[in-house]
């Protein structure tokens, strides 16, 4: 290796390093003017769980828009400024065009004309309420499981509403423009009117009037409470202990004490931001997060990191990484060997450190094994196969390791990123599948069974198309052949532990082995197909080609049990059902039964 | 001889695992329409499955092997090809101890289908029972209540509830004349005519009238079984016509042969030798959602044989075992007030985890000789592509 060569070997790597410290440093970076980023980072409690303020906002941005961006040139730069700008400034958070409407028949029941990007603002919708409600109703009362794609459209945009709604009401009351003297003047009013209420009972002189004011703040306090279901103030300890903001006030009222210092915060976040007060803005923050540092640490830090993890975003710098990577891999069987097959392996394991990272973090925010959702399961499966990818580069040394670890990568983390649409990526388990032990066991075994056939189906579609597109030396096809050999055996073995240990938690928790649920049958597929491929193999009824071509049907088999099972939308394991998915599924499986047809290609040897 | 090669062949196996695939994934597909109970029977516990390729109004069934064939041909796959390739080699051992432990795994299914038995226990707070029912199954019931407060109940299995079918009691006869193994049950004014003709004359079913339905697919909806029983006293006149049905609660009652009855039709129960009472059922969900968090039920054993008389909390993942059965959590209703446990009977579950220890460590040992060898192989660069 020459010295440029050398250079060269350690300069991509090294490019990629600094483009991740970019990232962190704009991620941590003070904010200038309203301190957002601050903000951003104050838990509550939403879904169920302790969260910061940005992954409350940035999944419901998501949800509603699809997008964490709000479009507009003057738009909030942040999906927590456009959470304060909802909260504190909602008549103008109203216009800003959000909501989406693709459905012709839903835009023709709105009476909307057709905008640029399909995007419209609450504002825009709000006449269309009382067309939209029936319509819900109706559509409500029947099977989800038989909505058109209109119905469907309509009930998202409904949920999307209330999604809006909801979040409008959590922070701050829409209509009281001086949150924090109204709040005082609550608590007076109440406590002086249970005063003269016990006067009254006592029999002693009371002021009639003082106990009538009490009636019309209270009503609109109690009124508020049911709009909102986020738990803005940490009230007492344990995760149970929290209250909504009007809750809060009563809990004030009923203990005679003054308001919680969140409470407090919130209302001055509130009359900060109309008043256009920057200063008195991050004043109040600074006090409530003093507040938080000395009296709940644990949340302050929870809802940081968890801040931080958002605004890094590992996973879209891993996917950057990836296609660096995959590049460098290409261009090393082009041209230049060595350089750049180490420059692409150096990428990889930079990514495949930033993706552990990642997935360490979100075990850490949740307190649980890497698997818990189909979110999750798209990263650990990545995740899984570059692992066992680097294992093959080490050994064979030839760049097909990296680059098929890096095409892996990248599209199971875009499929991650597809999922992360949906809502909360760090939600709360369900009951039934509450124990750790399961999780870290039968769930990571088995989707390392999905990330080894994945594998081998890739090395395979790289064989299969290097041979019918050009010729593939005698020596690089005993290496493939080698690693989807390999890759299979590994396949088998976790596959088959994962599926029994999954069989084993059934037993342990309801009673039964094995019920021939769908997800368990797909489990049970993708084990008989490499059983299959391994027996075919050993009793010499397929060669070489022959095994290629049926590990890249493993693909399918796998997609199936992953994706597949969940649209049939029954059984016990059906937690991830998505619609859009089955046409990405069906394109994806014929272009794997393409790929299995250039096996047919007759062979144009040059050894 | 050609049949034992033709038997012990990998060829065989590849394409008995292949049928398998075709079967799991069809049976799996069928779901949707069947439900998960009829499609285990049909595909999974049967010689021969029947395919429909057209599914909807026009069937076009084609036949394709079930579950038992195909689990036992693979059994004497297996063994054939043990016995035709045995050789006791630290190389073979490997296979041996993975193919016997899929072996095991076999029977341990097979045995579970003979053997294993599901029920629920379906029990409100403050309640003691001493029985679990099968939601899937009914039974007819005809109760004799005794002097001492004591009841002498003689059951008619589902699969002896036909159009037709006559039972004989001392005294008098029950006359099936029309048997729903699910239905609908309308009052009578608003039938339409496709409604049987056949009504009650006496009872709680009086005024109603009932049709045959489609068996139900989805896991989560119950038949409705539904049948008209006529009483016939041996002497002759008829003592009228009731309406039974696991659609009413309750039993209804009739007078024959000189002394008061009565009869139902309700899920098959399976009496235990001890009670359970439910004490209390909590359920948390996370604050501010739907989602349950966990559910747990606090009861009580009560054994008069042994004299038991204990407390124990079930929960999710946290069963009870007691007296050969495994009590699950397995769901609740009526405002938290109600809890459902699973109840299972499998005396051989011990074998699924004798058998999954085999395979795991079988495949472990050979891949790793697979590996050691590679490496050892290998220890060159190979060229770039």
């Amino acid at each position: 290796m020459s010295r440029f060569q050398k250079i060269t070997a350690w300069l991509i790597p090294a490019l990629c390093l600094l483009y991740i410290a970019i990232a962190a440093i704009r991620a941590t970076r003070p904010a200038t003017g309203f301190d957002f980023k601050t903000f951003s980072s104050l838990p509550v409690v939403s879904n169920g769980r302790i969260q910061p303020l940005d992954s409350l906002a940035r999944n419901a941005l998501l949800s509603i828009h699809g997008k964490q961006r709000v479009p507009g040139d003057d738009a909030p730069a942040t999906p927590a400024a456009w959470l304060a700008e909802l909260n504190f400034q909602p008549a103008r958070a109203d216009t800003r065009k959000i909501f989406l409407i693709h459905h012709d028949d839903l835009l023709g029941l709105t009476k909307l004309t057709p905008s640029e990007g399909k995007s419209y603002s609450y504002a825009q919708l709000l006449p269309s309420f009382a067309a939209l409600q029936p319509e819900a109703r109706r559509i409500g009362n029947a099977d989800s499981k038989t909505w058109s794609p209109y119905e469907k459209a309509l009930m998202s945009l409904t949920r999307n509403l209330t999604l809006y709604n909801q979040l409008k009401h959590a922070l701050a009351l829409p209509g009281q423009d001086h949150l924090e003297s109204e709040f005082t003047q609550f608590l007076s009013t109440i406590a002086s009117a249970l005063a003269e209420e016990e006067n009254q009972s006592r029999g002693q002189a009371f002021s009639q009037s003082a106990i009538d004011a009490a009636s019309a703040p209270m009503t609109t306090v109690l009124d508020w409470t049911p709009m909102t279901e986020v738990y803005t103030t940490p009230s007492g300890s344990g995760p149970d202990a929290w209250k909504k903001l009007p809750d809060s006030l009563l809990e004030s009222v009923e203990k005679k004490q003054a308001l919680h210092p969140a409470t407090l915060a919130y209302a001055r976040l509130g009359d900060a931001y109309r008043a256009q007060d920057i200063t008195a803005f991050n004043s109040a923050l600074t006090d409530y997060r003093t507040w938080l540092a000395a009296q709940r640490p644990e949340l302050l830090k929870k809802a940081t990191s968890e801040t931080f993890f958002n605004a890094i975003a590992p996973f879209y710098l891993c996917m950057v990484l990836y296609v660096v990577a995959f590049v460098c891999a290409i261009v090393s069987w082009l041209w230049n060997g060595s350089t750049f097959r180490s420059a692409a392996f150096r990428v990889l394991l930079i990514g495949l450190s930033l993706h552990t990272l990642g997935l360490i973090t979100r075990m850490l925010l949740e307190g649980r094994p890497p698997v818990t959702n189909l979110y999750s399961s798209a990263i650990f499966i990545g995740w899984g196969a570059i692992l066992l990818s680097t294992v093959l580069e080490l050994f064979h040394r030839n760049a097909i390791g990296t680059a098929v670890a890096a095409v892996v990568g990248f599209a199971t983390l875009l499929i991650a990123h597809h999922l992360s649409l949906s809502g909360d990526t760090l939600e709360m388990m369900r009951a039934v599948l509450d124990t750790n032990f399961w999780l870290a066991t039968h769930v990571v075994v088995i989707t390392l069974g999905y990330s080894a056939t994945f594998l081998a189906g890739t090395i395979a579609i790289v064989y299969l198309l290097r041979r019918a597109f050009g010729s593939i030396p005698k020596s690089t096809a005993t290496s493939l052949r080698g690693m989807v050999y390999g890759v299979i055996c590994f396949a088998t073995l976790a596959s088959f532990v994962g599926t029994v240990l999954g069989g084993i938690w059934a037993d342990q928790s309801w009673g039964r082995f094995w019920g021939w649920d769908p997800k368990e049958n797909g489990a049970l597929l993708i084990v008989i197909w490499n059983a299959i491929i391994l027996h075919a193999r050993w009793g010499g009824m397929v060669r070489e080609r022959g095994m290629m071509v049926m590990a890249v049907f493993g693909n399918i088999v796998t997609s199936w049990s992953w994706f597949g099972t969940n649209m049939l939308g029954i059984g016990l394991h059906s937690y991830g059902f998505t619609d859009a998915a089955f046409l990405w599924l069906s394109a994806f499986m014929i272009s794997q039964v393409l790929v299995m047809a250039l096996g047919l290609v007759r062979e144009r040897t040059r050894d | 001889m050609p049949i034992f090669k033709f038997l012990s062949s990998l060829r065989l196996t590849v394409s008995l695992l292949g049928f398998g695939m075709v079967l799991i994934f069809v049976a799996t597909i069928t779901q949707v329409e069947l439900g998960i109970h009829e499609v285990q029977a049909q595909f999974f516990r049967s010689w021969i499955a029947w395919w429909d390729v057209m599914p909807g109004e026009t069937k076009f069934p084609i036949p394709i092997p079930g579950g038992t064939l195909l689990g036992l041909l693979l059994i004497i796959n297996l063994l054939a090809a043990h016995t035709a390739r045995f050789k006791l080699s630290w190389n073979k051992a490997g296979m041996i101890v993975i193919h016997s432990g899929i072996l095991l795994m076999l029977v341990g299914e097979i045995f579970t289908g003979l053997l294993g038995r599901e029920a629920q226990m379906v029990i409100r707070e403050g309640e003691i029972l001493n029985y679990s029912s099968f939601p899937r199954e009914v039974e007819l019931v005809v109760i004799r209540p005794d002097a001492d407060g004591l009841e002498t109940v003689t059951a008619i299995p589902q699969s002896r509830l036909k159009d037709g079918a006559q039972f004989p009691f001392g005294g008098f006869t029950v006359n099936v004349h029309r048997y729903f193994p699910n239905s609908e049950i309308l009052p009578e004014a608003d039938a339409s005519p496709a409604f049987d003709p056949v009504r009650a004359t006496d009872g709680s079913g009086k005024g109603y009238a009932a049709r045959r339905m489609p068996l139900e697919a989805a896991d989560n909806r119950r038949d409705l079984a539904t049948a008209f029983v006529e009483i016939i006293p041996d002497s002759g006149k008829s003592q009228g016509t009731w309406l039974l049905s696991n659609a009413f609660k309750g039993e209804q009652s009739f007078t024959a042969a000189g002394r008061s009855w009565k009869m139902a039709i309700r899920p098959r129960r399976l009496y235990h030798p001890f009670s359970i009472k439910l004490i209390d059922f909590s359920h948390d969900r996370y604050l501010g959602t739907d989602v349950p968090k966990n559910f747990s039920s606090k009861i009580k054993i009560l054994n008069p044989d042994t004299g038991e008389n204990r407390e124990d909390l079930l929960y999710m993942n946290h069963p009870l075992r007691y007296g050969g059965l495994t009590f699950y959590q397995a769901g609740f209703e009526n405002n938290d007030t109600t809890s459902i446990f699973q109840v299972v009977r499998n005396p051989v579950w011990t074998l699924p985890y004798i058998s999954c220890a085999m395979v795991g460590f079988g495949l472990l040992w050979v891949f790793s000789q697979h590996l050691i060898k590679a490496i050892s192989r290998r220890n060159k660069p190979s060229p770039a592509p």
